[in-house]
């Protein structure tokens, strides 16, 4: 069943696209220890020097992220602050919207890039874990979302026709519904065949109660079963926080860290040809509220992590808190647009060069050099 | 007699207080759990002869309850049509006169709770009231005789969507959707959104109850200044800025709640004169944290120094924009129409809403006048829940609304009250149509009496009805296609294939 998928080596390239939903506050994960702006915006909210890993000469990693650290330093991980969008609303939705529809487009860039991939594909080649689809694979020539694997099968024994009439009645259905029956079909075919139970490789240990961790133990259990994965999408929520922002963000914060880092020790050699892109739909303002947390801001932090990575480094523009820099009320700008960094991992996972323009229509592309 | 509240109860003996509320609670279950299973069943009785649809096609008939309800049980189909469609949509727009007693049944054992004060709700141990706020949500949803209001009440809780997983809100979201969501779901929009902006649930979910400014320099939170104009009101593209954003959140600022969940954690236990906790959830204004400066509200002057009036000036003038009235009726056309209603049918229904300055009713009759309603039969994809509460109403199944049917929800990423960020479940079709396995795996459970709490009598039902096409019919609101029938005969198991057939996603 599998033999028909290409030996192109381009073709076993997984993108794992982490959106860190609610508007994750960047100058709390990867700190500007050197910049006393910081320190005067965030009175009670700012995290000393000490108390972060130093990652250069301006930032420190947040030290809940400290399972990165490797992946940094063996430069496989590449930061991008102050990156987002150029929604200013400041709205959650319309940001998400504008982040994963790629453009003021209908349908998301992810589902974009799918097709400008060409036709063939697997019936598992984008996957969301998740309840539902999220806007990124919006129109995609097939999509999946569940929370676990096993799921993703009748479950129970059917009477021997029962599929082969349901397929059958779906069949003469027109439109979107019957293109989302085939594919689910087509998907519980393909999962079948995984050994979901399968202890992830290395001595990497997924927490057993962490959504966001299980979600990425079954990307990886997808990528090694070989059954196509072109693209997967995984939430993590919760970032949205206008109140006692520090009482919130650690546990968030631990689980994104140990996460990726142990996807990237149970992924070992396949490392090599996955890329693991983390974004969120905007940043926080600088200054803190006096609730003792952050209001919606506008840049936020990107990473990517993977083979390839010109990692190790902070790329991208970076001009300092100074008041004249700051874009009001008092927020940090987008100085790096968020197509600039997922267009070279789309050019990485094989998109046609002449495809960059639908995939990301109507903006002026200016790569960042994530993979050197 | 006033009946004796369970908090009055405990405070008649000194030795009372030592008993748990859980222990009272699972007694007062245990008895009406009895009165409701082996006395008086809640699937329908469905004497005498049942006329199913015989139309091809879906008819004004079996439009109106696709669109008007749930879902239609067996039997209802003859009603209405009987009735006349004009008849039923007028008995639907007056549910307090619709004999309800098969409902109050179903959740007979929770009304004590449900008639609580609000504090008394702040009794109840952190996990037990969000479960039965659901399951309440869908006994009714599957129970009562009472449709359209319960759509509406559906329908207002995703407008003013609250996660209960938020702080405070897992004791106050049932007071809310008392207060604010049932109280008003069939009232005046403006009324409801005002109950909206001072709800305990909303002050804490949109952390309205942390909005302050003491000093110069605080910042007032935005957060549901922003919501309520994004969301609420005029939609986010409807006119306002970030100034607008934040003057609303000047207006509102000083506004918060006693609280159970305290800064940093910390869960007040104590009992106060013996108060418990009366007083939680009570909403109060505190002057010295409100910002008492003149503001400017979408072009609007509210002078400085009317304090705790400044609400009324906000919600008189979000309420009454012009794009409050298109939003509002874009999403109504959204929910009865289409997924892409027509310019025409959304400008005359926001037309009909400020005429009517929000009056729920009216703007709702106006819709199923509209040409376009009519013209929409069976083109849009049920969601979730509505796909699974149509299952179990027109399989006249027996169910308690608990964790058998609760999972399947979950499963399909539509519980009620779980969805986690304030724009509520989405309308359109495309948010749902990669939940066709769940809805698969529901069809064949139900069908299989393989969910626990709930149960159908198949043959019997078969037999009420009279046969295959009259059960067909039953559940599909229309007669079924050849294709339908012989696939239905070959599959080995009709009931569950015809639930989860395309014909039974759609209404």
């Amino acid at each position: 069943m599998l033999a028909n998928l290409s030996s192109n080596p381009d073709d076993k390239r997984t993108l794992v696209v982490v959106f860190l939903r609610g508007g994750a506050d960047g100058l709390t994960l990867v700190v500007p220890t050197e910049d006393e702006h910081y320190y005067n915006a965030r009175p009670r909210l700012a995290l000393k020097k000490k108390d972060t890993i130093t990652l250069d000469g301006k930032f420190g990693l947040n030290t809940n992220l400290a399972p990165l650290e490797a992946a940094w330093k063996e430069g496989d991980l590449a930061i991008v602050h102050a990156a987002g969008c150029e929604d200013t609303t400041r709205s959650h939705f319309e940001a998400q919207d504008l982040m994963e529809h790629g453009g003021f487009v209908a349908g998301g860039w992810l589902a974009r890039f799918l097709r400008a991939r060409g036709p063939g594909r697997s019936p598992l080649s984008a996957v969301a874990l998740s309840p539902t689809m999220p806007e990124v694979l919006s129109g995609a020539p097939s999509a999946a979302a569940f929370q676990r694997l096993s799921e993703f099968s009748f479950g129970q024994k059917t009477t021997p026709n029962f599929p082969d009439e349901l397929r059958r009645l779906y069949e003469l259905e027109k439109g979107p519904l019957r293109v989302a029956a085939e594919s689910t079909f087509d998907a519980i075919r393909r999962i079948e065949s995984i050994d979901t139970k399968a202890a992830p490789a290395n001595g990497a240990t997924y927490e057993e109660k962490d959504g966001f961790h299980q979600g990425l133990r079954q990307v990886a259990q997808l990528i090694k079963a070989d059954v196509g994965l072109d693209a997967a999408s995984v939430d993590l929520n919760g970032w949205d926080t206008h109140f006692t922002q520090n009482l919130v963000i650690d546990s968030n914060i631990k689980s994104l860290g140990t996460g990726l880092a142990e996807f990237r020790r149970d992924m070992g050699e396949r490392m090599a040809t996955t890329t693991v892109v983390v974004m969120t739909e905007f940043g926080r303002r600088l200054g803190e509220n006096a609730s003792l947390g952050t209001d919606h801001g506008r840049g936020g932090v990107m990473f990517a992590m993977g083979g390839g990575v010109s990692g190790g480094k902070m790329l991208g523009t970076w001009n300092g808190l100074t008041r004249e820099m700051l874009e009001d009320p008092g927020d940090l700008p987008v100085w790096n647009n968020y197509r600039d960094i997922l267009a070279p991992i789309l050019a990485k996972h094989g998109a046609p060069a002449d495809s960059m323009g639908r995939i990301f229509p109507d903006y002026a592309l200016k790569p960042l050099p994530i993979f050197g | 007699m006033k009946p004796v509240s369970r908090r009055e109860f405990l405070l008649t003996g000194a030795a009372a207080v030592a008993f748990s509320t859980a222990i009272f609670r699972s007694a007062q279950g245990l008895l009406k759990d009895g009165r409701q299973y082996f006395g008086m069943g809640l699937a329908k009785p469905l004497d005498g002869k049942i006329q199913p649809p015989a139309n091809a096609g879906i008819d004004p008939v079996a439009h109106a309850l696709n669109r008007l309800t749930f879902g239609a049980s067996p039997g209802d189909y003859g009603r209405v049509a009987k009735m006349g469609v004009a008849a039923f949509i007028e008995e639907q727009l007056a549910p307090q006169s619709i004999e309800n007693g098969r409902c109050d049944r179903a959740i007979a054992r929770f009304c004590d709770l449900w008639g609580e004060p609000l504090g008394e709700h702040y009794e109840e141990d952190d996990e037990s009231l969000s479960p039965i706020l659901r399951r309440v949500t869908t006994l009714r949803a599957i129970y009562s005789n009472q449709q359209l209001f319960e759509v509406m009440c559906e329908f207002w809780s995703d407008h003013f969507n609250i996660d209960p997983g938020k702080g405070d809100c897992r004791w106050s979201k049932p007071g809310d959707d008392r207060d604010v969501i049932r109280k008003h779901a069939l009232g005046n929009f403006r009324d409801m959104l005002r109950a909206s902006a001072l709800s305990p649930a909303m002050l804490w979910y949109l952390d309205g109850q942390a909005n302050e400014k003491r000093k110069p320099d605080d910042k007032p939170n935005e957060n549901y200044a922003r919501e309520l104009m994004e969301l609420h009101t005029l939609g986010v593209h409807g006119g306002y800025s970030q100034n607008d954003v934040m003057e609303v959140a000047r207006c509102l600022s000083g506004w918060t709640l006693r609280s159970k969940k305290k800064v940093g954690g910390f869960i007040d236990f104590k009992m106060p004169g013996g108060k418990l906790f009366k007083d939680r959830g009570e909403v109060y204004f505190r002057p010295e944290a409100h910002d008492g400066g003149a503001k400017r509200v979408l072009g609007q002057e509210i002078p400085g120094g009317l304090g705790e009036h400044d609400i009324e000036r906000v919600i008189d003038i979000v309420a009454n924009h012009p794009s409050t009235a298109r939003f509002i009726a874009t999403k109504l056309c959204k929910r009865f129409i289409a997924d892409d209603p027509s310019e025409s049918a959304v400008s005359a229904i926001a037309q009909k809403f400020t005429e009517t300055k929000g009056d729920i009713k009216s703007t709702l009759r106006a819709i199923f006048a509209t040409p376009e309603f009519h013209a929409s039969a069976g083109g849009k994809l049920k969601r979730p829940f509505h796909f699974v509460v149509s299952a179990l109403r027109a399989t006249n199944a027996q169910t308690d609304g608990d964790k058998g049917v609760q999972q399947f929800f979950e499963k399909m990423g539509q519980a009620p009250f779980r969805y986690p960020t304030p724009d509520g479940y989405p309308i359109e079709a495309s948010a749902w149509q990669s939940t066709l396995l769940w809805r698969w795996k529901f069809a064949l459970a139900v069908s299989n009496n393989k969910i626990d709490g709930t149960s159908i009598e198949r043959t019997k039902l078969q037999r009420q009805l009279g046969g295959d096409s009259a059960l067909m019919a039953t559940l599909l609101n229309r007669s079924a296609t050849a294709d339908e029938s012989d696939a239905f005969l070959k599959s080995g198991d009709g009931l569950a294939l015809l639930l989860a057939s395309p014909g039974f996603q759609h209404c």
